[in-house]
């Protein structure tokens, strides 16, 4: 049971198969959403920089396009494996829908390591995966855009290689790329806003104030930093985050509980969220074990690494002081984990709200694109603010008029909407 | 009845209009001065007094949200732009600064969707923390922006509310901002500004929208003129936006205990150069040019005709009929109009007088001192009544900290340059080291224009250098009619902080007592001293002559002293008197 539920995929089609019981879905509806409509695998070789030729693995897998172009990430990761990008797409397929943006799901990656690869090798793999899956994306077709260990500079180099197959300047092929060169201001910073402007309202709702609230975050890449910032600026006090360490193979958790100064924090981390233990301990930062994250006595815990992290087995561990657990990752916690987590009355933000501030920002970004226009950042992130908002309360709203978590009712509205346009164009 | 203090104030729920709560905050910082003023008269308002006028006028607070200071700190540090703000760029070069910056993250939702449901003309305002701090008044020290917010799709509009708001961030950092706090002596760097998103009372004629009346009512009057006295208080109004009164010093002043009189106007001819031509309204239209930084980007100046055509001048003027050269009053027949607000004034279509002798009496016991409110009002279009009225702002008057009392005897001392017992004003000054005289033995109405053109260059330097003055002449100063004195306009001598008036040499007719200048006297508190030829007291011309000349031409003479002059006006005496010590 236990192995079952930490494959991404079973628990994505677990949550799908409970909101579609719930909206009593027939069984066509139910068949076309339980899987991607569209899987690619292919092989990429690769010379590397010592002569020697590996290939890799990668993949593209489109959940669904009923309610527009599918929109998802690429990830680099050396675990990854089909099911975990099934899961990924089908989950996009649901942020989109919950956001009410007009795309479909979809994601992508390679796996393998980058901490291992040169710059012009992971050059070489962004173009090798373009010119593999090209006849598969495009504007208005499937766009991708940066995940677990891509960044702007990765995009940059699948536009190139895309706009050198067609022939002609495509903006829109591809999200997250570098400010000035096609990318959105606010993109950057908008997972981890996206996630603050949803956990200041379930705030409000719980009717304290963010003034003194403290909060735990597993990891500290792009979203928790961003988080992390933003909520302290609300009046909030992030006192330990946790992240890979590299050289070591072990996660650690890095503590200080008068409060975790980010910018000095994010001085000392690498490109992929990994902290230099020891300037972390020079600068006077208790080192823990990296499951202390979720022991931690806070108000808040921020999981905002990557799926199931929080199991049955260490669930019991999280503290009687947590009121709310907002998902900067994609699918945190078990489902059975989950289910203990509602027991004990905790707000749970659900991923498919709480980290759904990239993806909006990636349509924005897609939208700038295909119009070769570029808004301010106030622009940006005030339209961003606005759509968690209106998000988080259709959720909050629908979830207590129909007694349902707030999981619950965000799937229920997200899987209705992309149900109701496979209806509407007569696939089901 | 003093408040302890301004409400609390809930917090802005993203409904403007439709939520249950019309005074809100974002963020938690503070209010400001301009906005704390307005909480704290939120329920006085709104209570038994607005009751007591209905349904003659409906009085209220407009709808209005602040972005309380907090946002401002993040704004600047956020975009790094401390240094550059307190730097001696020109305004422009700050202005552009600010708008390139970013607001805050958890700011631009709540404009976002503040804007997503208004579609009507919007004040941004500012609302500063010393001028809570300080209990003092910034009148026109800061921007206020006016966007017709009428745009169709709300992207345009939410980038037009954020360059409002960049711009009044701005505005605290401008030159004479800058001054203003250090004459206080305060430091810009203390100052923090909160901004005041306002709805903008009024009614839309074709491209314009704008209040048929605005005003300002004080409750002390420290320029009493004609049948006045000081503790009636005294009102300007004006038609269309607040901006003709408070930044061009047009307005129809008159006692509130004597709504029925005319301003000291000399002749009808000074009435009608006087009275206003032009009003301010939004322009609704595009603007003539893309200007963020502009403070009237969407404010145009439009004729009287215009009023007139929308149908909002025939309560609020009177028209000069030349073959009988009187006022008639309402516009039936052509002629120039004036806009005396007779129908109001002098026929009670609205309580609007005693409205605002109550409101100061509320405004005065709840903040304990004298104060200034700024308001606005639309009529019915059809009959008049019943009106809207706005309370826009209540301020602390500008009163000097000292206690002024001036017997008689201190006006005879042996270091009196000059003394008056016709004297406009309230305070003791003693920054003024400059005394701009035109000299006795030269002086001949046949040359006052050239007088006139050597004050305006000597203005120009001692305003350039910062140095405020003493003026002294003859005869009324700003007269259309040279042979009665200087025919300057204030613009001409307006680094003059105080004013003296002496009698013609030659002649002995009246003083103007200061009525050609004395929205502008009022609005920049300059001192004004009136001497009469049967006036006891004299200037000290002899003293006057000693001082050596900094600068002299034909008939204009300037000396500056070592140490200042000490001027002090007995506001509620009417005395005044000049010591060089």
């Amino acid at each position: 049971m236990v192995e079952k539920a930490l494959n991404p995929f079973d628990a994505a089609q677990f949550q799908l198969d409970r909101a579609a019981e719930w909206l009593g879905l027939d069984l066509p509806t139910r068949e076309l959403l339980r899987s991607p409509m569209k899987e690619h695998q292919v092989l990429i070789p690769l010379r590397r920089d010592d002569g020697t030729v590996k290939v890799f693995r990668g993949f593209r897998v489109v959940h669904n396009d009923a309610r527009g172009p599918a929109k998802g990430g690429i990830r680099f990761h050396p675990q990854q494996t089909i099911d975990t990008i099934r899961a990924l797409a089908m989950w996009m397929t649901w942020k989109c829908a919950l956001l009410d943006i007009p795309l479909g799901g979809s994601s992508g990656g390679i796996a393998c390591d980058p901490h291992y690869l040169s710059l012009r090798e992971q050059e070489q793999l962004c173009r090798g995966w373009v010119r593999q899956l090209a006849h598969e994306l495009g504007p208005r077709v499937d766009v991708p855009a940066p995940e677990i260990m891509t960044g702007s500079h990765h995009m940059l180099w699948m536009l190139d290689e895309y706009e050198a197959i067609y022939g002609e300047r495509v903006p829109g092929f591809i999200t997250g790329k570098p400010v000035g060169m096609g990318g959105s201001v606010g993109r950057v910073e908008a997972s981890g806003y996206g996630l603050v402007f949803a956990l200041r309202e379930a705030l409000k709702e719980l009717n304290v104030a963010a003034d003194g609230m403290t909060a735990s975050f597993q990891g500290f890449g792009n979203v928790a930093q961003h988080a992390g910032r933003l909520f302290e600026q609300l009046g909030g006090r992030v006192v330990c985050v946790s992240c890979w360490d590299q050289k070591e193979a072990i996660v650690y958790a890095y503590r200080k509980e008068s409060g975790i100064d980010i910018d000095a924090l994010a001085g000392i981390t690498d490109r992929f969220g990994g902290i230099d233990r020891n300037k972390a301990e020079e600068m006077g930062y208790e080192v823990l074990p990296g499951e202390a994250w979720l022991t931690q006595d806070v108000d808040i815990l921020i999981p905002a690494a990557v799926e199931n992290q929080i199991t049955e087995e260490d669930v019991a561990s999280i503290r009687p002081r947590v009121r709310i657990i907002a998902e900067g990752a994609n699918s945190p916690a078990t489902p059975a984990a989950d289910k203990i987590i509602r027991e004990r009355g905790i707000l749970v933000i659900p991923d498919i709200l709480a980290n759904a501030g990239g993806v909006t920002c990636s349509y924005f970004e897609q939208v700038q694109s295909n119009m070769n226009y570029y808004w301010e950042k106030d622009e940006v992130l005030g339209k961003l603010d606005v759509k968690m908002t209106s998000a988080f309360h259709n959720v909050l709203k629908f979830g207590k008029a129909k007694k349902l978590s707030m999981r619950e009712a965000a799937f229920a509205i997200a899987v209705a909407r992309v149900a109701q346009a496979c209806k509407d164009r007569g696939w089901v | 009845m003093i408040l302890p203090g301004p409400p609390s104030i809930p917090a802005f729920d993203r409904n403007f209009f439709t939520g249950q709560e019309r005074f809100t905050a974002i963020g938690r910082g503070s209010l400001g001065g301009k906005a704390q003023g307005l909480a704290r008269m939120l329920s006085l308002v709104g209570g038994t007094l607005a009751a007591s006028f209905q349904p003659d006028i409906e009085v209220c607070i407009p709808t209005l949200t602040v972005i309380t200071t907090e946002f401002f700190d993040l704004f600047v540090k956020q975009n790094d732009l401390t240094d550059k703000a307190l730097s001696d760029l020109r305004d422009d070069v700050i202005a552009n600064s600010f708008q390139k910056a970013n607001l805050p993250a958890q700011l631009v939702g709540d404009l976002r969707a503040l804007i997503a449901q208004v579609k009507t003309p919007l004040a941004v305002r500012s609302s500063s923390l010393l001028e809570d701090a300080m209990f003092e008044p910034f009148a026109s020290v800061y921007a206020t922006k006016m966007i017709p917010n009428n745009q169709l799709d709300a992207d345009s509009r939410f980038r037009k509310l954020v360059e409002a708001v960049k711009f009044i961030y701005a505005s605290t950092f401008f030159k004479d901002a800058k001054n203003y706090i250090r004459a206080t002596r305060h430091a810009t760097a203390d100052e923090k500004m909160a901004v005041i998103i306002q709805e903008v009372v009024g009614l839309r004629h074709g491209q314009r929208f704008y209040p048929h009346v605005s005003g300002v009512a004080r409750s002390h009057n420290f320029y009493p003129l004609g049948h006045a006295k000081p503790s009636d208080g005294v009102i300007d109004l004006a038609l269309g936006l607040g901006k003709t009164i408070v930044d061009d010093g047009v307005a129809w002043s008159y006692s509130p205990a004597h709504p029925q009189a005319n301003p000291p106007y000399n002749t009808l001819d000074d009435l009608l150069s006087q009275t206003q031509s032009e009003f301010w309204a939004i322009n609704m239209d595009s603007p003539a040019d893309y200007d963020p930084i502009n403070e009237t980007e969407y404010m145009r100046k439009y004729s009287l005709g215009d009023a007139e055509k929308d149908g909002v001048l025939r309560f609020l003027a009177s028209t000069y009929r030349a073959q009988d050269d009187k006022i008639v009053y309402g516009i039936t027949e052509p002629g120039p109009r004036v806009v005396d607000f007779a129908p109001i004034l002098k026929f009670d279509l609205l309580p609007l007088s005693r409205l605002l002798r109550d409101l100061l009496n509320l405004c005065e016991d709840a903040l304990d001192r004298m104060v200034e409110i700024e308001f606005a009002m639309t009529l019915d279009e059809q009959r008049g009544r019943p009106a809207q009225f706005a309370f826009l702002q209540v301020r602390p008057m500008v009163v000097s900290a000292a206690e002024v009392e001036l017997r008689p005897e201190d006006m005879e001392e042996n270091d009196v340059l000059l003394a008056s017992e016709a004297a406009l004003g309230n305070g003791v000054r003693e920054d003024i080291r400059d005394i701009v005289y035109v000299k006795p033995d030269k002086f001949n109405v046949h040359h006052s224009e050239a007088v006139a053109s050597e004050l305006e260059g000597l203005n120009r330097r001692l305003q350039a250098l910062g140095l405020p003055y003493l003026l002294i002449g003859f005869g009324r100063w700003g007269t259309s009619d040279p042979q009665a004195g200087i025919p300057v306009n204030f613009g001409q001598i307006s680094g003059a902080k105080v004013i003296v008036e002496s009698a013609l040499p030659e002649t002995s007719s009246m003083l103007s007592q200061g009525s050609h200048f004395f929205h502008n006297i009022t609005s920049f508190r300059v001192f004004y001293f009136s001497l009469s030829p049967f006036d006891k007291h004299r200037i000290d011309w002899e003293w006057l002559s000693r001082q050596p000349a900094a600068w002299e031409a034909e008939f204009v003479r300037h000396v500056h002293l070592a140490s200042p002059l000490k001027i002090t006006v007995d506001g509620t005496a009417g005395r005044g008197v000049i010591r060089h010590g």
